[in-house]
């Protein structure tokens, strides 16, 4: 069964080309891709991403739980805090990624779409071996989720909220009113702009926020955008797409989330990730800028000198460079900044450099401008 | 078909036109499949001497999302290929009859042009 958003009849009426994604039927373009990268890099658009999973955590051991089963430990975060973390298999490789949010009592994770009944199973068969207090709720159905994105997103939304904005930082989230419905408001996104995030529930109130948040961002030219952009937005900025970058089982250390790992708590993975950390000989996400015409797709083959040394697992044309830009795994002495790596693309190498993510820097838009007279 | 469709243009059900002058043909893709395709990010041409069978992939359309192969509507030989989309792949989208053609090619059956559609018969799909 393919499922729908509950606002697919707003997204006909907008004009969107559909496609399959994770089992729902979701936008892929309404204008076209490279139309609406630039307006969430120059003004504000508004993202339908209901497809993605909503899970609730509650009871007196859920951050124990989280913090058993995520590289986080979730008694640091703090009420009122969103934390970007990864779930872990024994092995260390990721089960998914997520963001879950600190809401007073109660937890909200968001795993990827088509993730929500895997993740759901795995906490709860965690949280019973391990004997914790904590209720793991799969309630994807009962959300919709907007993304609101771009330079214009606060403006746009500040005229539809009491809550002042500007005092929710950076990966803050709380319960709010939008256009008068009760939403979970979350500062993150996938696009590396200025952005926030809604939850809405029950689903029948989510068109009263989407059309509302239309009417607002009108002056500043807000327009829907589809995952075709979403994609695009994401990979100039060295995002992970789960499926993508993680498929076959790939660990943090791989996926160079290191970053992200709280290394001093417990949690399911830790031992396989300490063990490969001090091999070290595995392969490493790397980031790939075409300095030839071509453009690097899914599973490409990297070489260096002839030499098979990894493979491409995201690749697309940066609509704001204007070249061919890949995301993939390369063996760890082959990937040094600054040199130079081929990819094969229909059997012809493509020269790439190995470039320090992101693609695209913060801000580009207004640096853009600031350059053009 | 609610897009441009060109009298006098041959056309293939897989969206590629061919436009006969003498014993050459230009052959280009369809303002249905630049609609469809959009944002035509880049084009890899074939090199010129190549032969060419009918129904075989001629050259590759890239949008930003998608790979396209262009398939040969008709046989024949490379004769010129369109540089001009090298740097400016985007002209596919705004002129996909004209100035956006893709390949030109020396015919080698004449027979194989008839057999294409022709407009009336295009727009019916």
């Amino acid at each position: 069964m393919v499922l729908r958003s509950p606002l697919y009849e707003n997204q006909v009426k907008l004009g969107a080309k559909f496609t399959e994604f994770a089992g729902f039927e979701m936008p892929i373009q309404y204008s076209s891709i490279r139309d609406e990268h630039f307006a969430v890099r120059k003004k504000v658009g508004l993202f339908d991403v209901t497809h993605m999973s909503n899970v609730w955590i509650t009871g007196p051991d859920a951050a124990s739980l989280i913090s058993l089963t995520t590289v986080e430990d979730a008694s640091r975060v703090e009420d009122g805090k969103s934390q970007y973390t990864e779930i872990l298999r024994q092995n260390g490789t990721i089960i998914d990624d997520t963001i879950f949010m600190h809401l007073g009592d109660r937890f909200m994770m968001i795993p990827n779409a088509g993730m929500n009944q895997i993740v759901t199973k795995w906490l709860t068969e965690q949280a019973k071996k391990h004997h914790l207090k904590a209720k793991v709720e799969d309630v994807s159905r009962d959300y919709v989720i907007l993304a609101i994105q771009g330079p214009s997103s606060k403006d746009t939304l500040q005229k539809l909220t009491d809550t002042d904005l500007d005092a929710v930082k950076f990966f803050g989230c709380e319960e709010v009113k939008v256009a008068g419905v009760e939403c979970i408001l979350s500062h993150t996104g996938y696009t590396g702009e200025l952005g926030y995030e809604l939850q809405i529930t029950p689903t029948k109130k989510a068109t009263t926020v989407f059309d509302a948040i239309f009417t607002a961002g009108a002056e500043f030219g807000i327009q829907p955008i589809g995952l075709g952009a979403r994609d695009t937005l994401r990979l100039e900025k060295a995002f992970m797409l789960a499926g993508n970058e993680f498929e076959g089982g790939r660990t943090p250390l791989e996926a160079t989330l290191g970053w992200t790992i709280y290394w001093d708590h417990e949690f399911i993975g830790k031992e396989a990730l300490l063990k490969q950390k001090e091999q070290g000989t595995f392969q490493r996400m790397t980031c790939l800028e075409c300095v030839e015409k071509g453009i690097p797709r899914h599973k490409c083959g990297i070489q260096k000198d002839g030499a098979d040394v990894g493979i491409v697992t995201s690749g697309t044309l940066s609509p704001c460079l204007n070249v061919g830009i890949a995301m993939g795994y390369v063996a760890p002495d082959k990937r040094e900044m600054g040199s130079f790596l081929d990819i094969i693309v229909r059997d012809k190498p493509i020269k790439t450099k190995v470039i320090k993510p992101p693609f695209v820097p913060k801000d580009w838009a207004q640096k853009q401008e600031a350059i053009v007279p | 078909m609610t897009h441009d469709v060109r009298d006098g243009l041959k056309y293939t059900k897989t969206h590629e036109w061919v436009k006969l002058a003498g014993t050459k043909a230009k052959i280009g893709i369809t303002d249905h499949a630049q609609h469809e395709l959009t944002d035509i990010v880049f084009v890899e041409l074939p090199t010129v001497g190549k032969d060419v069978k009918k129904g075989e992939e001629l050259c590759v359309v890239e949008s930003v999302k998608s790979v396209s192969e262009v398939y040969a509507p008709i046989s024949g030989k490379v004769i010129a290929v369109n540089t001009t989309l090298d740097d400016s792949p985007e002209i596919v989208n705004a002129k996909p009859y004209d100035d956006g053609w893709l390949v030109e090619i020396e015919v080698k059956d004449k027979a194989e042009v008839n057999l294409l559609l022709d407009a009336a018969a295009y727009k019916k799909l």
